[in-house]
């Protein structure tokens, strides 16, 4: 953890709201990535994301550096948004089209992909979506989902085929955007 | 010949198939398609970029962090763009006058040290606004060498005795990156409409996505 950062978070704790803004414009856009995809839905995300920020904030003093503070903070957005999911009795329907508005970071040329991708995750269900989400997207072991998400790491592992599978359906077509992108990976 | 479905394909993209598997693999070409198009499908979703958040989020977490007693003190008022670019200018100002040459029109090589804003070498004042994608570049190559030379003072300041060299490496790029990038944001949300900021702005977020990819695969030295 650099000096500023450091800084940033002790300022932070003692309720700088100057402090407190440096961490959001820094980590907002990481945070809300995962739980707008964990979400599906912007409202919902916009909930998860604030209450994920005050659950953060709230547990700073807490905070020993043990690990990155953008990991720290990833865990607790991951989190407050499985917990949400779960106390909803229904859930909306995620049919609808994906917002013309959603603002992809990257104007580069995989904007369209990005959204083709994102389009297809919306319409993945909830469990499939987050096990996919955590393990292809943010690179959690099987171990770590299984420990979040209170299911065994089979579990996990199978749902994250399934989920590979139904995301294969939903994008086919597109195989050629796909492949130039992991081209350009590969030769980037 | 053994046949595999989507699910058995979906597994094989991070494991090793059995040797039953590698048969039909071997003896199926449209099955080596279709693991090849899961694949790439895989690794498009590790290189999603991250999301930006609505443009009052902040307001709003600003209401419930104050109302749940998390926030002392007054509110800061202080437009956020003008907040950054403020910040980004007392940077200048420490470094001594390097760089950030588009942001307030100050040459890049001619910092005098003295903690005063340096001009132009031939009495001219710089561009002020980048004209391409190269240009805006260059400025983030500049913004990193302004920061190691800020990073050098902050130790001389605190009195460091045998200060460490400034971090020439992906994370000082990365700080100087974010800090151009927040100020960029801010500026957009400022004026959406403003082609400048958001090419820079555009500029920045690819920038940083590109580095972060390379520190998630290069590490950070």
């Amino acid at each position: 953890m650099g000096i500023i950062e450091a800084e940033l978070i002790r300022r932070a704790c003692e309720g700088d709201e100057r402090a407190v803004r440096a961490l959001y414009d820094r980590y907002a856009p990481r945070v809300y990535a995962v739980v707008r995809r964990i979400a599906g839905d912007d409202d919902l995300a916009h909930d998860y994301a604030q209450e994920a920020w005050i659950r953060a904030i709230r547990a700073l003093p807490g905070f020993r550096g043990d690990s990155r503070l953008s990991t720290w903070l990833h865990r607790i957005a991951v989190n407050t948004a499985i917990q949400a999911q779960r106390k909803e009795k229904k859930r909306k329907q995620l049919e609808a089209p994906f917002p013309d508005e959603v603002p992809v970071a990257p104007q580069t040329g995989d904007v369209l992909l990005g959204r083709r991708l994102e389009e297809a995750l919306a319409q993945l269900p909830p469990g499939m979506r987050q096990v996919l989400i955590l393990h292809d997207v943010e690179e959690w072991t099987h171990e770590e989902i299984a420990e979040s998400l209170g299911v065994t790491p089979g579990t996990s592992k199978s749902q994250l085929f399934k989920a590979r599978a139904k995301m294969r359906v939903l994008l086919a077509g597109y195989e050629d955007e796909l492949e130039t992108r992991e081209a350009e990976a590969w030769s980037g | 010949m053994e046949r595999l479905n989507l699910e058995q394909l979906a597994r094989l993209v991070g494991e090793p198939p059995t040797p039953r598997e590698q048969a039909a693999l071997d003896a199926n070409p449209a099955l080596r398609r279709e693991l090849q198009a899961l694949r790439a499908q895989t690794a498009a979703l590790g290189a999603l970029p991250d999301v930006l958040p609505p443009p009052d989020g902040w307001k709003a977490l600003r209401a419930r962090l104050a109302a749940a007693g998390l926030l002392q003190g007054r509110e800061d008022r202080r437009e956020p763009w003008r907040k950054w670019m403020q910040a980004a200018a007392a940077l200048v100002l420490f470094a001594g006058g390097a760089a950030f040459g588009w942001t307030v029109g100050v040459a890049p090589e001619s910092g005098t040290g003295d903690g005063t804003a340096a001009v132009a070498s031939d009495g001219a004042t710089p561009d002020a606004t980048p004209v391409s994608l190269d240009d805006a570049r260059a400025a983030v190559q500049r913004a990193e060498e302004a920061w190691a030379a800020a990073f050098d003072d902050y130790q001389r300041l605190l009195g460091v005795p045998d200060p460490a060299p400034a971090p020439r490496n992906p994370a000082s790029r990365l700080a100087a990156v974010e800090t151009i990038w927040a100020a960029s944001r801010a500026a957009v949300e400022e004026a959406p409409a403003d082609p400048v900021f958001n090419e820079i702005l555009a500029t920045m977020v690819a920038e940083r996505h590109q580095l972060l990819r390379n520190i998630s695969r290069d590490g950070w030295h």
